[in-house]
């Protein structure tokens, strides 16, 4: 498999760990605009690990997914109460927030006469975790996609659990979900701590993938693209966002065509898609009729 | 203190221009009851016509303003036509989508017509600063301050005293009410738009002039800059527009100046993110209910 | 000259109007009762062009209104008093009036002028707040405030659905005492209401609406009052 379509791949795994923690928010029925500031942590705090601390990458890509969850959930417990719309403005203003404060950090240590870590806007090179250890970019690109499996897997399993359909219950009709008892705000801060720990996740592996940080990555428009995967890949799976993701960095990608455009197109596409599907591609009324129709072939193949 | 008050002066010179983008996202979100999340691009197309008659065809000033404002409202038409007419039946989330898609969209556009980093736009004027005491205007803010101000009563006007400023209210505070009244709804939602668009165009003119440059940065800042206005100011509300633009434009220029370039914009966001938390409704305090409402959405 | 014939209106696969054929005579003011759900907002909303019907007409004396869309309905002279008032709440007394007259509006501004005056001169309390917020109005007097708001349009025929939804007794009989008054004055009035005791005391013609179907049609005193005003409420009992 030649590099350049492993360094695809590659790309699309990682960002779909951030597709798919704004998918999670989407579901309980909020916007964010702000998972990337949770990627960014994901990211920098695993490369000091790996690059400052000398810490293995497992390890680093837990402290990371694990310090974003904290933030994501401390955040959530602020922000969450706030209705829609300022909702998602206050997490457009904290991740440029989080961006801006990676512009004014420095921590540096010195490792072999050089110094290392993050130097402000400047950025933060030579995290050569994935190199140091010899792990190819094909072993690489595994990594990532066992894990976005698992973590599939676990959204998968989680649709057909209670916390589940209490998550998509707070999408559809917040009212109904109070008047069962449910503490909306909490189920909420806890998608939120889950959805800032994905984040995180991708994050770290974005870091040792590229091996060059620097604050500017981390923008609102990496946090829109986000989101944009899962409102036209559809709500109604894990698998939207995913497809989101394939579709443009995928596919687009594969049309030199339109190399220099692919924006035009991914944007014009997403608008023209959204006249027709406003919910997305496979949102949850289409998700549905294929259980169905699959149980029914299934049940007629017997 | 002769630094705070020239600062405050600085400040409010400079928040007219973000005053006035609040305004422009202010009028689409009472009329559509959406966010147009590609205003900012749209503005920043307009001014790199703007910048390209200046630069290939030594365009005079007012040539590259009128340039602006045209292509600014050319591109909004663009915007009002794919992202919110055509999904005006669906949800609201679909046409904050949409926008987020055509944002994307035409700032690939806008990195393709013009790929340099900056390009040039001419200066609002010549003048020397003015002295007043221990404080300077300088020139160029101070003459955008005048046009903004203009601009702002030009607007109140046309929404207080003219039949399609009725139409826009009425359609603003209650769209079934309006068509009952015979008002057009989607030619109010389309007149709107391109009234906004044009009051950007001005509003990026009037900035870009003082800066004399434009870059590819330009629509996500403008962007952003409209948003934390409004929010300040209390989302829904022009007099909040109008104030919220004034109160970051200070607050930007003291922290550029107590703290340092680095925190200038820190302190934008930061203020945003506590007003949000502390009192999301905003300077101006409580939003109608009708406003609430609207600010709520279902995925 | 109002003349609806046979009018079907659905909501996706609902029918909530099955065939429904009446008439509101020029000069006269005609009811139509029912209980809830019955579809008489519906029918308003077909009339006003919000919904389309399906099959069916509906003419104003000569012309068939069937297709158009809500702008020329109120061109043409029919105006509508909404359910629920939906005065603009921070507009003015004044302005609300204003925008009753908005496709007058620039044509003959002296004639407008006059007509706010005349408003003025029979709601009174709305001429002492002219200057008000409208959404600071009480209830009834923002009943009066949309139905001069209509009348501004100068209507050949004037729509209202369920005038005294939410409204105090006495307000209520406030209300329909105004539309008495309008009638005499020479305003052709067609109006809904689940209220049948107050509209059988102005109506001149009225119709019974029971699920999407008219079930009735007489002069006041025809029917039971009794009868009807169970039936407005409830709906006829299914045997």
């Amino acid at each position: 498999m030649d590099d350049y379509v492993v360094s695809v791949l590659s790309n699309i795994g990682m960002i779909s760990f951030l597709a798919l923690s704004a998918y999670l928010l989407l579901l309980t029925g909020e916007i964010s605009f702000g998972q990337q500031a949770f990627f960014a942590i994901g990211a920098y705090l695993s490369a000091i690990a790996t690059a400052m601390w000398g810490w293995p990458l497992w390890s680093a890509l837990l402290l990371a997914a694990a310090a974003a969850a904290a933030a994501a959930t401390v955040i959530g417990i602020l922000t969450l109460r706030l209705r829609g719309l300022y909702f998602s403005i206050a997490t457009l203003a904290f991740a440029e927030m989080v961006r801006l404060l990676f512009v004014i950090f420095h921590y540096q240590v010195v490792i072999d006469g050089e110094p290392v870590g993050p130097d402000g806007a400047e950025g933060f090179r030579d995290i050569r975790w994935v190199f140091e250890n010899n792990v190819s970019a094909a072993e690489y690109m595994v990594i990532i996609y066992v894990v976005l499996f698992i973590v599939v897997a676990l959204f998968f399993r989680l649709e057909r659990s209670r916390l589940g359909s209490i998550f998509r219950m707070l999408g559809e009709d917040t009212l109904l979900a109070e008047m069962q008892g449910l503490n909306v705000i909490r189920f909420k801060v806890l998608a939120s701590g889950i959805a800032g720990f994905i984040a995180g996740i991708g994050g770290a592996f974005y870091a040792h993938f590229t091996t060059y940080l620097e604050p500017q990555i981390f923008n609102v428009m990496l946090g829109v693209h986000g989101l944009l995967y899962g409102l036209i890949g559809g709500l109604g799976t894990a698998l939207g966002p995913l497809i989101g993701v394939g579709l443009d960095i995928g596919f687009l990608e594969a049309i030199r065509a339109i190399q220099g455009y692919r924006m035009i197109v991914f944007g014009g596409l997403v608008a023209v898609l959204l006249i027709f599907m406003p919910r997305g591609i496979l949102d949850e009324e289409r998700v549905h009729w294929i259980r169905m129709t699959w149980r029914r072939w299934r049940n007629a193949a017997r | 203190m002769i630094d705070f008050i020239q600062n405050c002066i600085d400040g409010v010179m400079i928040g007219s221009g973000y005053a006035l983008l609040a305004i422009g996202f202010t009028i689409v979100f009472g009329v559509l009851r959406r966010l147009n999340l590609a205003y900012g691009p749209s503005i920043m197309l307009g001014a790199f016509v703007g910048t390209l008659l200046y630069v290939q065809f030594q365009a005079q000033i007012l040539t590259v303003a009128i340039a602006t404002v045209i292509g600014a409202v050319v591109v909004g038409m663009y915007v009002e036509r794919l992202c919110f007419w055509a999904i005006r039946r669906g949800a609201a989330i679909a046409s904050m989508v949409s926008s987020f898609a055509i944002w994307m969209q035409l700032e690939e556009v806008a990195a393709i017509i013009l790929p340099e980093r900056t390009y040039p736009f001419p200066a609002l004027t010549e003048m020397a600063p003015l002295e007043i005491g221990p404080f300077f205007l300088r020139s160029e803010p101070l003459v955008m301050f005048v046009v903004a101000v203009a601009l702002m009563a030009v607007v109140h006007t046309v929404l207080y005293r003219t039949r399609f400023g009725l139409a826009v209210r009425a359609v603003s505070e209650n769209p079934s009410a309006a068509r009952f009244m015979g008002i057009h709804i989607d030619a109010v939602m389309f007149w709107a738009f391109a009234l906004v668009s044009a009051i950007g165009g001005v509003a990026g003119f009037l900035i870009l002039a003082t800066d004399q440059q434009v870059t590819p940065y330009f629509g996500l800042w403008v962007t952003f800059k409209g948003l934390i206005a409004m929010m300040l100011g209390g989302m829904g509300s022009l007099p909040g527009a109008i104030l919220g633009g004034l109160v970051l434009g200070v607050v930007e220029t003291q922290s550029l100046w107590y703290l340092g370039a680095d925190y200038r914009d820190l302190s934008a966001y930061f203020l945003l993110f506590l007003i949000l938390i502390v009192r999301p409704g905003g300077i101006m305090g409580q939003a109608l209910p009708e406003r609430e409402r609207a600010a709520d959405r279902r995925v | 000259m109002l003349t609806i014939d046979n009018v079907v209106t659905s909501y996706g696969m609902i029918k909530a109007l099955k065939g429904v054929s009446l008439t509101a005579a020029s000069g006269k003011v005609t009811c139509l009762l029912g209980p809830n759900g019955a579809g008489k907002t519906t029918l308003m909303f077909t009339i006003a062009g919000i919904l389309k019907t399906q099959t069916g007409t509906i003419t104003l004396d000569d012309t068939d209104l069937t297709r158009y869309s809500p702008v020329k309905i109120v061109e043409h002279g029919i105006s509508l008093v909404p359910e629920n008032r939906l005065v603009f709440p921070m507009m003015t007394v004044r302005e609300n009036l204003e925008t009753g007259a908005y496709l007058r509006v620039g044509k003959d501004r002296k004639a407008i002028a006059d007509d706010l005056e005349r408003m003025f001169a029979r709601f009174p309390r709305l001429g002492e707040r002219s200057d008000q917020p409208a959404g600071t109005l009480s209830g009834g007097e923002q009943q009066m405030l949309a139905i001069g708001r209509a009348l501004m349009a100068r209507p050949r025929i004037l729509l209202m659905d369920e005038p005294s939804l939410g409204l105090a007794p006495l307000i209520v009989e406030e209300i329909f005492r105004i539309v008495e008054e309008l009638n005499q004055a020479g305003v052709t009035i067609f109006l809904v209401e689940q209220n049948a005791r107050m509209a059988l005391r102005v109506a001149d013609h009225f119709y019974l609406l029971e699920q999407g179907r008219v079930t009735f049609s007489g002069s006041p005193g025809a029917l039971e009052e009794e009868e009807v005003i169970q039936r407005a409420y409830l709906g006829t009992r299914r045997e």
